[in-house]
């Protein structure tokens, strides 16, 4: 208790305290700030400082503020500051850490919300890790790495059904503003949690809103799917120095799980904004600005990020790190430079329609311009038995109902092929926070693409799925749960389709026109 | 012509210096001309610098009182030895601010150990 405590105790703790403490007893090479400014800091000196490396720099009232270097000129360093840059002024003295950025990596970070540099932002205990992982990193190599063949399940019908995503695969959810692209990706989390893939979600907001952010953390709560995820936010009124490392960080905590044997799921919410703050940094640093006023080396600024989502051998453990970046276009235009570049980095991606999203079609996933480039090998059996032709048929109603809008007289054939193509964009129709199991899926895809929900009107068939997937569960749980496993392929002559095509026909009859 | 860098001005005049040349007037005339007296001071440190790769350190010792003659020869020898310098000059600054200890600055190096930045350390290891 204070009141027992001597003041020669006091004294004696203060001289002990300062007796450990690791004081100035080495040579440190210092150099002065002779510039400051926009969260950029010019420093004199410091010639053995390295790329990345952090600088201190001595505050106005005592205190140190962090940078780390990103210019090395032959007169001058240019640093990024990690604080507010109103305690920092012109002749400041700076020294070295002597490390490089790193955060704190761990199971500890997961339920939390962290800043890019790993403080908690969630009022709650501070974090303390084993270990701390490197924010930049060299990627896997070569023969680190294996063929993408595990599903990462969206649980969206469009997507898992379409264009299958596998466990460590780079996927792109591209789109305008106000078109879904954050909402696949929490479905996407959702997901893990409902289906229990024990995959382990890390959400990056790069200068989001915090009331966005805030949100999304009481809806995972809600889920509960917050234990096996880890936030990394920033919101718009941080510097651009933290937005440009918050992907970065956030890699490095997903890098952790994907190292020992764990499979995890990183989304960028979203590249298009860390693009325009490293736009905003290298401008400040003079550094020259190329097409749209971006640097030279923005390809680079997320090739080497997305390289680090992987598919490590079973020698390495196995583990994989799956890749949901977002980038937001400007009316559509993917070939505008940032949409472009990412869309050559990535293995695919999922190109969300504003015309869609008005249609009420959601997901409004363009079945034209989607891809997924590698997730066939990882899609589950039964998906793909059941979705082989999803895609091709879709294309082709889309193809064709615009035809049809001229109202003029169709053969038998394309009518149909109509119909059942607004059955099917009915049926893929999907409400957000409602991530279907990998039996719901087939059950329903199988139902409606051989003709069972024919006979239902168009605007009942979302009913008639209801209907047919209560029915299944109530009847036949213990199969729905084997299907789950999706090792059946679904053919005319398996057991598992008789049972759906028999439910699909009788839910049927009670919703006939 | 091509903007000289600081490096380079600061190499050519530290290689008079070392040879015994002063050629301070020149570089003066040259700042003058080139307008960029605005970085002399960056200039001289640089300058520093490169004297001390010839073997000549030019040091700045800060301490809250005068030193006594004992501990100026204390602090030549420390710096000779640990900096690889023949030749030493020094400049002595007292400053009652940093309590108590020396400051130690030399060419683009610090030897910190004064009592304040020891206090400082202390406050922000949040004891």
């Amino acid at each position: 208790m204070a009141t027992d405590l001597s003041i020669s105790e006091l004294s004696k703790d203060l001289r002990d305290a300062i007796e450990k403490l690791d004081v100035a007893g080495d040579i440190e090479t210092v150099g002065i700030v002779t510039r400051v400014g926009d969260g950029v800091a010019w420093v004199h000196g410091l010639r053995s400082a390295g790329y990345s490396e952090v600088l201190l720099i001595e505050g106005a009232n005592g205190e140190t503020v962090e940078a780390f270097a990103l210019n090395l000129n032959e007169d001058e360093i240019g640093a990024v500051l990690l604080g507010s840059d109103e305690s920092v002024h012109a002749g400041a003295k700076v020294t070295l850490k002597g490390t490089i950025l790193d955060v704190p990596v761990g199971p500890e970070l997961l339920g939390r919300v962290v800043d890019p540099l790993g403080n908690p932002l969630d009022g709650g205990p501070a974090i303390k890790t084993t270990q701390r992982g490197l924010i930049e990193r060299e990627a896997v190599g070569v023969i680190g790495r294996k063929h993408v063949h595990e599903p990462m399940m969206t649980g969206i019908m469009s997507i898992d059904a379409m264009f299958p995503i596998g466990r460590g695969q780079r996927e792109l959810i591209i789109g305008d503003r106000q078109t879904g692209k954050t909402a696949i990706a929490i479905d996407t989390m959702i997901n893990q949690g409902r289906q229990k893939t024990g995959v382990v979600n890390v959400y990056v907001a790069i200068g989001q809103k915090l009331s966005k952010i805030a949100r999304l953390v009481e809806r995972l709560k809600e889920e509960g799917v917050m234990e096996q995820t880890i936030i990394v936010a920033t919101g718009p009124s941080d510097p651009a120095s933290l937005l440009y490392l918050a992907p970065y960080s956030a890699t490095a905590m997903g890098e952790y799980f994907r190292d020992n044997a764990q499979h995890a799921l990183i989304i960028y919410d979203d590249l298009t904004k860390h693009a325009v703050a490293y736009r905003q940094m290298s401008l400040l640093l003079r550094r020259p600005p190329g097409r749209e006023a971006f640097p030279g080396d923005v390809f680079y600024l997320h090739s080497r990020l997305l390289e680090r989502s992987a598919k490590l051998t079973d020698e390495l453990g196995a583990g994989s790190l799956t890749a949901l970046p977002i980038i937001e276009t400007q009316a559509g235009d993917i070939s505008a430079y940032v949409p472009t570049n990412v869309i050559s980095i990535t293995d695919g991606q999922i190109f969300l329609e504003t015309d869609l999203f008005n249609q009420g079609i959601r997901p409004a996933i363009s079945a034209g311009l989607s891809v997924s480039r590698v997730g066939g090998d990882a899609q589950t059996k039964s998906v793909k038995s059941v979705g082989s032709h999803l895609k091709l048929g879709l294309s082709q109603y889309r193809e064709l109902a615009s035809f049809a809008q001229f109202g003029s007289d169709l053969d038998e054939a394309t009518k149909s092929q109509i119909e059942k193509g607004q059955r099917l964009t009915e049926l893929l129709k999907q409400h957000q926070y409602q991530p279907a199991s990998i039996w719901e899926q087939v059950a329903s895809i199988y139902a409606v693409s051989e003709g069972a929900f024919d006979a239902v009107p168009v605007s009942k068939i979302k009913d008639a799925q209801f209907a047919l997937l209560t029915r299944l569960w109530t009847d036949h749980k213990k199969d729905m749960q084997e299907l789950t496993k999706g090792n059946e392929k679904i053919s005319s002559d398996s057991k598992y389709a008789k049972l759906i095509l028999d439910a699909a026909k009788s839910v049927a009859k009670g919703l006939e026109e | 012509m091509a903007k000289l860098s600081r490096r380079k001005i600061a190499d050519v005049w530290a290689g008079e210096i070392a040879a015994g040349r002063d050629i301070t007037h020149q570089v003066a005339a040259y700042l003058v001309d080139e307008r960029r007296t605005g970085e002399a001071d960056l200039i001289v440190r640089d300058t520093e610098v490169a004297l001390a790769r010839r073997g000549i350190l030019v040091a700045d010792i800060t301490s809250a009182s005068q030193l006594t003659s004992e501990t100026r020869h204390a602090l030549e020898k420390f710096l000779s030895t640990n900096m690889d310098a023949e030749q030493v000059a020094y400049r002595e600054h007292t400053d009652p601010h940093v309590i108590g200890g020396v400051r130690i600055e030399a060419a683009g190096t610090q030897l910190d150990a004064t009592l304040r930045t020891r206090l400082n350390q202390l406050k922000a290891s949040k004891i």
